[in-house]
């Protein structure tokens, strides 16, 4: 029992737990109650069968296992051949590897050999090149080649100074050093040489001979001399030859064909010049300088220029009166006194030439800026960022200080004071002379106004000067705005003269107005208007100005726009410049809004103190036709129509004039307006009216006529205005009152009601034969 | 005007004498920079910068003027359409704060009767050097009814606050101007009513 208990606990402990008996030794020892014992043995019997079916198959596994382990035996020779092998290849490995690195750390050493070798033909090349030098400079130099000798010393300074070193230290240390000697003096006699014969080539005026010169200062290491001298060459060309053209200038004739641009013409000449010189020698410069030389070049010619320019200038100022002009321009704007004033048509000429020279000036900086900019990209190519922004920013100090651009700034500054007086007192003398053609819907004013400021915005656009431009944008915008919209605000603050007076003041004015007008000869005064007639063509006319002018500000607007456009496009103007434009423009267009306002106010004006005064009356004659009738008035009325014809003919006949002496535009919108008050009007009189049946049929028959016929002559649609109204004329034609129903809510189809039930009950109530009870009772 | 992104428009002009520091105040207003060795300004410079105020989208359109004299006419030609001025003088330079009346007197001839006007003394951070006492600027500012700031835009000192506090006062204006504007005249813009428009009792 024991040994099967403690078989069966090993078997368990094997099993992981699966057969594990489920009864121990100290347990069955303990049980003395029979059944209890029969129980524990019942349970260790199926215990026993199952552990022994366990051990069955495993027994049956035993012939699979023996047969592997026999496969395994017959590996294991095999096993140890492949391991005498791998040792064997193992060994091999590690001898080849030490083979190799034999042979590596054999080739690096005959690396180093090598290079060492290179270097040291190098230095022997290097100390035979500085022999050949020491023999050839003295050769050339004898022989007066001085390319040849500037090369030999060029070779001379690019060699390693180490070389020169060892070859002092050499056994010929002795001879060389005196060679060596020998080689700096030819140095510093060859550059005496190069620097008298270049100024005695300069002197003569020599241009090979100085050119053969100048190329050869950088092989001598004197780039930034060479430059100097060089510019100092061409900076005497460049004088001498501007004081020929000035001279000229002085001798130039009044009456010659470029006389009043002549000094445009000189700085043009002297800008082509320059610019001459820059693009015939910038290859030189380029070549033997190498790239990024230009700006010192161009910093020596400017100083040149510079001194030229102020010459011309100072010659134009002075022939010119520039100053005096000026003075005198701020002398008139400031007294208001028109005795000393200075004629505006005066300064033409020399506003003209002053933006041409700022062309010139702007051009050439351009020029030259793209010039240096370009050299700049060349030989900077490399550079660092800081480098690059050093000579950007030195660039822009040359640019912006140079005289030149300080000069033009301060014309351009008393330009733009005077192009502004003689804007504002061209326009002042357009309005005063402002006058009406017959037949013409506006004045004259209105297209010499906007010719004179096209002209002055056109001539400050002409000197390619963004802020001047600019400026006179602001000028343009400032004169429209105030000065000119207030001259039209004052005619319209003139009002339309009341026509019902027209009679009674044509008679008290005739007299005045026939003196007025021998003095005016047909045209008429648009300052004191006497006469009612020409007070309402003059108010008309003013209305059609206002349009006009709104439209040509836009039209104004856009031409500028595309004519900046084309400015910028040719690199003219800093970043900013073209929204600089953009929001100046746009303050100028704001003022097209303005003579709009200025429009639709003066149409309102027209229509409550011109159009409604008489519109009204005729209206009212509606309240003096019955419509309280029976069949015998019905048919009277229909021969002789009581109000909507003579209505009509009225209507229109005040309405041909304004349509002949108003532009399409605004009539549509004063027809619109009238139309608009005729309902507004109409709707009010026949609320005081009452109606019989019929009196409700006359009135919807002369509602559809007077509808037909504005219909006709308006382009607005009409209908929504008289909406009501026709809503009123179907109410007053019902046969009943409860036939509002068919029209009214879920029935009201496609209509749309605009009067309240509250309007609908007051219309019923103009029936007369509607009772008030059957009007009370109604759900609306 | 147009459909854009902004509540206001405003145009801010910067005036004052050659060197006291417009430039340095816009570029470190717009662009938090201060530029050492600002060169003088050629002409006109402009910038936008667009902030909010409490909620709404204000553009600042700032046009920074060139001080020299040779400019004068050009940067005169933009006072009329300036919402708001800015002053500018230096504190270590006695004559820029001696050139004030002159530039006021401009101010008087060119620009628009609305246009608010504040008093900037710049370079605040160089105390040492002042030359023009606060309580000088302060007395001759409130004489000409301006509001009066001291700045520093090297240190971006109340810089922030000069444009700000401009802003604010702008918005304040232009909302007083539509609401008087919008009672007395439909006509907008220029408050120069037109008295005998008075009619447009029918639509």
């Amino acid at each position: 029992m024991a040994a099967a208990g403690s078989g069966l606990r090993l078997l368990a402990g094997e099993g992981g737990g699966g057969a594990a008996s489920s009864l121990s030794m100290e347990r069955i020892r303990s049980l003395t109650d029979l059944p209890e014992l029969e129980a524990a043995y019942s349970r260790l019997c199926g215990e026993e069968k199952g552990v022994e079916e366990e051990l069955e198959a495993l027994l049956e596994q035993q012939s699979t296992i023996e047969s592997k382990m026999v496969t395994l035996h017959r590996l294991g020779p095999n096993l140890q051949l492949i391991e005498g092998d791998a040792r064997q290849l193992s060994g091999m490995i590690t001898f080849t590897c030490n083979l190799a690195e034999n042979v590596s750390s054999k080739v690096r050493q005959l690396d180093l050999a090598k290079n060492r070798l290179y270097q040291a033909i190098q230095r022997a090349d290097d100390i035979l090149d500085l022999k050949f030098c020491m023999d050839g400079v003295q050769t050339a130099l004898r022989n007066e080649d001085y390319e040849q000798a500037a090369a030999h010393i060029h070779r001379y300074l690019s060699l390693d100074k180490s070389v020169i070193e060892l070859s002092r230290q050499g056994q010929e240390g002795s001879i060389i050093d005196a060679n060596l000697k020998l080689l700096q003096e030819a140095e510093q006699r060859l550059k005496i040489i190069v620097t008298e014969k270049f100024d005695v080539a300069t002197k003569q005026g020599d241009l090979p001979q100085v050119e053969r010169f100048f190329k050869i200062f950088p092989l001598l290491g004197l780039h930034e001399e060479g430059l100097s001298k060089f510019s100092e060459y061409l900076c005497k060309q460049v004088a001498n030859k501007a004081k020929e053209n000035l001279l000229l200038v002085m001798e130039t004739d009044m009456s010659d064909r470029r006389a009043a641009v002549i000094f445009a013409d000189t700085l043009t000449l002297l800008f082509e010049g320059i610019a001459r010189i820059v693009e015939t020698h910038q290859p030189i410069v380029e070549t033997y300088y190498g790239p990024g030389k230009l700006y010192t070049l161009i910093k020596h010619l400017q100083v040149e220029c510079d001194r030229q320019v102020e010459k011309v200038v100072d010659k134009f100022i002075k022939q010119r009166d520039y100053h005096r002009q000026f003075q005198h321009v701020q002398n008139s704007m400031v007294r208001s006194s028109a005795t000393e004033k200075i004629e505006p048509r005066e300064l033409d000429p020399i506003l003209t030439e002053v933006t041409l020279m700022n062309a010139r000036s702007e051009l050439y900086l351009r020029f030259i800026k793209r010039r240096i900019v370009s050299d700049f990209e060349v030989g900077d190519s490399m550079a660092s960022e800081e480098v690059k922004q050093a000579h950007h920013k030195s660039l822009d100090k040359l640019l912006n200080n140079c005289l030149l651009s300080r000069t033009m700034q301060e014309l351009i500054g008393y330009y733009i004071t005077m192009e502004e007086y003689f804007m504002r007192e061209t326009v002042n003398k357009a309005v005063a002379m402002d006058m009406c053609e017959k037949g013409q819907l506006t004045s004259s004013m209105v297209d010499d106004v906007f010719y004179i400021v096209k002209k002055c915005i056109g001539r400050a656009l002409s000197s390619s000067s963004i802020d001047c431009l600019c400026a006179m944008i602001n000028h343009s915008t400032t004169e429209l705005e105030s000065d000119f919209r207030e001259v039209l605000c004052t005619k319209l603050k003139l009002g339309f003269p009341a026509t019902t007076f027209q009679d009674i003041q044509r008679g008290v004015t005739s007299a005045v107005n026939i003196m007025h007008s021998s003095l005016q000869q047909g045209k008429f005064d648009t300052k004191g208007i006497e006469s009612t007639d020409e007070a309402k063509q003059s108010f008309l006319v003013t209305l059609n100005n206002v349009e006009v002018c709104s439209e040509n500000i836009m039209t104004l607007k856009k031409t500028l726009e595309s004519d900046c456009a084309k400015l910028l496009s040719q690199g003219f103007g800093g970043e900013q410049a073209e929204a600089k434009i953009d929001s100046c423009l746009a303050d100028m267009a704001a003022v097209s809004n303005k003579f709009r306002d200025l429009l639709q106010e003066g149409l309102s004006e027209l229509n409550s103190t011109a159009v409604k005064p008489q519109v009204k009356p005729w209206i009212n004659l509606f309240l003096s036709v019955s419509h309280n009738i029976e069949e015998e008035e019905f048919n009277d009325y229909e021969a002789n129509d009581p109000w909507v014809q003579q209505f009509i003919i009225n209507l229109e006949q005040q309405m041909a004039e304004f349509k002949a002496g108003l532009s399409p535009v605004i009539y549509d919108s004063l027809s619109s307006l009238t139309t608009s008050l005729i309902a507004i009007e109409l709707e009010k009189v026949v609320l005081k009216s009452t109606f019989s049946r019929l009196g409700g049929l006359q009135f919807d028959k002369e509602l559809r006529s007077l509808i037909a016929y504005l219909t006709t002559v308006t382009t607005w649609t009409i209908r929504d205005k008289f909406a009501r109204l026709s809503q009123m004329a179907t109410i007053l034609n019902l046969e009943r009152v409860t036939e509002i129903l068919d029209y009214w809510g879920p029935n009201s189809g496609p209509l749309t009601w605009r009067l309240t039930p509250a309007e609908v009950r007051q219309v019923l109530a103009l029936r007369i034969d509607f009772r008030s009870e059957d009007i009370k009772r109604l759900r609306l | 005007m147009s459909m854009e992104d902004y509540d206001f428009l405003f145009k801010i002009v910067l005036i004052g004498n050659a060197g006291v520091g417009k430039t340095c105040l816009v570029r470190r207003f717009t662009q938090g920079l201060f530029p050492p060795g600002q060169g003088a300004t050629i002409g006109v410079d402009f910038m936008i910068k667009t902030v909010e105020i409490k909620g709404e989208k204000v553009k600042l359109q700032i046009w920074d003027t060139a001080g020299q004299e040779r400019f004068r006419s050009i940067t005169q030609s933009y006072y009329r359409s300036a919402n708001a001025l800015i002053l500018t003088y230096d504190i270590t330079c006695e004559e820029s704060f001696r050139c004030l009346p002159e530039w006021l007197r401009e101010i008087e001839q060119y620009a628009s009767n609305k246009v608010i006007t504040v008093l900037v003394g710049n370079k605040i951070d160089l105390a040492e050097k002042r030359e023009v006492s606060k309580q000088r600027a302060e007395e001759f500012s409130e004489a000409q009814n301006m509001y009066y700031l001291e700045t520093s835009a090297k240190e971006s000192d109340n810089v922030e606050k000069l444009f700000l506090d401009l802003a604010c006062r702008l918005i304040s204006e232009a909302r007083q101007n539509t609401l008087v504007n919008n009672v007395a005249s439909p006509l907008p813009g220029e408050g120069k009513s037109i008295s005998y428009l008075t009619c447009c009792n029918f639509n």
